[in-house]
């Protein structure tokens, strides 16, 4: 995208919609007063267009900033990152960080996803500090040498360990 | 076991005063003693922490007595994501009690104190809040909420999870003056349904209304990626790490989360409430507003703008305990201390007692909220599938009086039959041609008519359930978003609700709800702590219920002429 750097924001620019529309974009790079019944009704508007983009975000992280609430911007940093990542991966994602859901190993080799394909660095340090906690806490999946070995390499190692939780209970095996 | 108290041969003789006051509903209410080695009472309790606090590098060391390597995965959390590291030392060196006269001081501004509590640690800010008692609980609330604006929110819902009930109640919950409408379902199989049912009719009531469907985490927020909700806040979150991971997530879980919702420009917040570890069997010893307070402060490290809390659906517990409705109170104070937006409970049925249920929502009533209730019950209670609320629709007229005696803006209003009636009406023609649309099970003329003058669910015609629920799974396989939803109101001519429904959706695409306390007012102008701060400072300062507002508000069902006695205003 040859978009230009962001603008530095102040509270004054909140709310965006009506101060300053001008900054925001969809994801598919249609500015937002593009986004009229006409088009919805003509089909040219999809879901994907009615998505935030991560620009956005970085945006609302200023606004969040300069209003003294630095964890709210950490978020929408970390929510920037991830609109990169398809809908069912974060909901995989998210299950794998559940409690004994994922092995050390699995964990790993999310942050690691996270940061190579995603370009997701500050989410990634999320899951590894995440990693560091539950083996602190024994809150990681018993490791077992096969998956653990499967889960640093398969880049769907994110999803298994929970795909096998949720369907455990009363199943005959 | 063989020890039986002997029994008076004669029973004593009561009086006819003893006799009336068992008859009292508040006698149906369960108390209890307190039980603090169990966790079993509010918040003055000898096994809760001592406040302290160490740096060292940069890093918490030791917080509330406990090393760093001792950690739990809560300490863990908020050492390093809640508790601002280079401020800390300094706050937890001020006297409890400087800060709790800070909160209730107004000369010193809303953001001087947040500039202190940023770095207190839990044990601190319970030192501080054991120090007010409700009435300062309530000053300080007052200055402290997020949005100078309060609002309320509805629960909109149907025990036979009609989706057409659901759709007229949020109708007309919108009308009234609700700023969130939420639901949740008896069969969950029927969420999709309910959920469009409840975004549509909301538009239909009045533009802006912002709604979401409470089911387990991951549906959740399928719902609200597909734009079929707009808001989440059932994402719970517990003091004890052994609750916390009964409850199947963590701190990062949560965390995690709540970025993939502010990802898809999604608003959300969390849910915690005093009593709910105490409920789940583990409260590690610790007083219910000790281990609330740490929930608050997980939720603030986890960079979430809200939190619904006030104990919520373990209300009977705090209920039971000595003190517990002021713990209640100071669970809201302390959210909003944090720079959270507080939905401040008034929600889960609490009392047989309409005193005490009125009591118990002062409170958050009299200084005002971000969201007074977190779900007030904008259909009768036994609809409700949220357990019942503390207020239903029985007592719109008694909120609304209130409001009027006391002059204070608890976000609803009096609205007169014939309005009610024409969006009530309008709603469920809405859904029949939107569920046409889309080739979901019909709604008939009939049901129309029912809906419109129904009162509870029973008042409807029955729907074909196996029908419902094909409809509710097809509506999933085929992936309908919030967009088809404008698409097929559009088409069924129903341009306005088109729009207001796009507005909401494009909201999306600004982020602007994403910011603390968000809501949309009626022209869709997005007001939160950003463009509404709340800029209390004492008497003639903050919020004012007056002008056109407090005009609305002096409007009841009967209100006699002052000029003609015979007659009653508008």
């Amino acid at each position: 995208m040859s978009t230009p750097a962001p603008p530095t924001l102040t509270v004054a620019d909140y709310p965006l919609s009506t101060n300053r529309p001008e900054l925001l974009r969809t994801p598919t790079g249609k500015p937002v007063t593009a986004l009229t019944m006409d088009a919805v009704v003509s089909g040219e508007l999809t879901a994907e267009d009615l998505r935030i983009a991560p620009e956005t975000l970085e945006l609302q992280a200023q606004l969040a900033d300069a209003s003294g609430r630095p964890q709210l911007a950490a978020n929408f940093r970390r929510a920037a990152e991830m609109t990169a990542i398809p809908d069912a991966e974060v909901l995989s994602m998210y299950n794998a960080l559940r409690p004994r859901a994922s092995t050390a190993a699995q964990l790993t080799a999310m942050a690691d996803r996270l940061e190579s394909t995603y370009s997701a660095p500050v989410s990634a340090a999320l899951v590894r500090e995440a990693a560091e906690v539950y083996g602190r806490r024994r809150l990681l999946a018993d490791d077992e040498p096969e998956d653990a070995a499967t889960a640093a390499t398969s880049p769907d190692a994110v999803t298994p360990a929970v795909a096998a939780d949720e369907t455990t209970p009363g199943s005959p095996s | 076991m063989t020890a039986v108290a002997p029994r008076p041969t004669e029973q004593a003789r009561r009086s006819l005063r003893t006799e009336a006051l068992e008859a009292r509903p508040v006698n149906l209410d369960g108390f209890v003693e307190e039980w603090p080695e169990k966790g079993l009472v509010a918040m003055e309790s000898d096994f809760d922490p001592q406040p302290s606090v160490r740096v060292a590098d940069g890093v918490i060391t030791e917080l509330d007595g406990r090393a760093r390597a001792d950690f739990d995965f809560m300490d863990s959390f908020i050492a390093d994501h809640a508790i601002d590291v280079a401020t800390t030392e300094a706050s937890m060196a001020l006297p409890s009690v400087q800060i709790a006269r800070m909160l209730i001081d107004p000369g010193v501004s809303r953001a001087e104190v947040i500039a202190v509590t940023r770095g207190l640690t839990p044990a601190k800010v319970l030192d501080v809040v054991k120090l007010m008692n409700v009435v300062e609980i309530m000053q300080g609330m007052q200055k402290m909420r997020a949005r100078r604006t309060p609002a309320n929110q509805a629960h909109s819902t149907s025990a036979r999870d009609n989706p057409l009930q659901v759709a007229v109640d949020a109708a007309e919950g919108a009308l009234r003056g609700f700023a969130e409408l939420e639901t949740t379902l008896g069969v969950v199989r029927y969420a999709p349904l309910v959920a469009i049912a409840l975004q549509v009719g909301g538009q239909v009531g009045r533009g802006g209304v912002l709604t979401q469907c409470a089911l387990e985490e991951a549906t959740e927020l399928e719902l609200g990626m597909r734009g079929i909700t707009a808001y989440a806040e059932t994402i719970s979150i517990y003091g004890t790490e052994s609750v916390f991971v009964d409850g199947d997530d963590t701190p990062w879980s949560k965390t995690f989360l709540a970025s993939a919702y502010a990802s898809r420009g999604i608003k959300m917040r969390f849910t915690s409430g005093t009593g709910s570890e105490v409920q789940m069997g583990n409260a590690e010893g610790r007083s219910m507003l000790y281990l609330e307070i740490r929930c608050i402060l997980m939720a603030k490290g986890a960079g979430v703008q809200g939190l619904q809390n006030g104990s919520i659906s373990c209300i009977g517990v705090p209920g039971a305990v000595p003190g517990g409705i002021r713990a209640v109170a100071a669970e809201n104070l302390v959210a909003s201390m944090m720079d959270l937006e507080c939905a401040s409970g008034n929600d889960q049925s609490f009392s047989h007692s309409a005193m005490r249920r009125t009591a118990r929502m002062l409170p958050q009533l009299l200084p005002g909220t971000d969201f007074v209730c977190s779900g007030y019950s904008a259909v009768p209670n036994s609809d409700n599938m949220f357990a019942g609320s503390n207020f239903d629709t029985d007592d719109y007229d008694d909120w609304n009086t209130i409001q009027r005696d006391l002059q204070v803006d608890g976000g609803l209003r009096h609205v007169r039959e014939p309005e009610v009636l024409a969006v009530r009406a309008k709603a469920a023609r809405v859904l029949q041609a939107l569920f046409e649309h889309l080739e979901l099970p019909r709604i008939t003329d009939e049901e129309v008519e029912a809906a419109t003058y129904a009162n509870s669910s029973n008042d409807y015609p029955f729907r074909d359930v196996l029908a419902d629920l094909t409809g509710a799974q097809q509506v999933m396989d085929r992936g309908v978003t919030g967009l088809d939803l404008v698409r097929g109101l559009e088409a069924t001519g129903f341009h306005d609700v088109a729009e207001n429904l796009l507005t909401v959706l494009r909201q999306r695409v600004s982020g602007d709800l994403l910011q603390t306390a968000a809501v949309l007012t009626a022209d869709f102008t997005p007001l939160s702590a950003i463009n509404d701060a709340n800029d209390y400072a004492g008497p003639g300062t903050g919020y004012r219920l007056q002008g056109e507002r407090w005009e609305e508000l002096k409007k009841l069902r009967h209100v006699t002429s002052a000029t003609d006695p015979e007659t009653e205003v508008d």
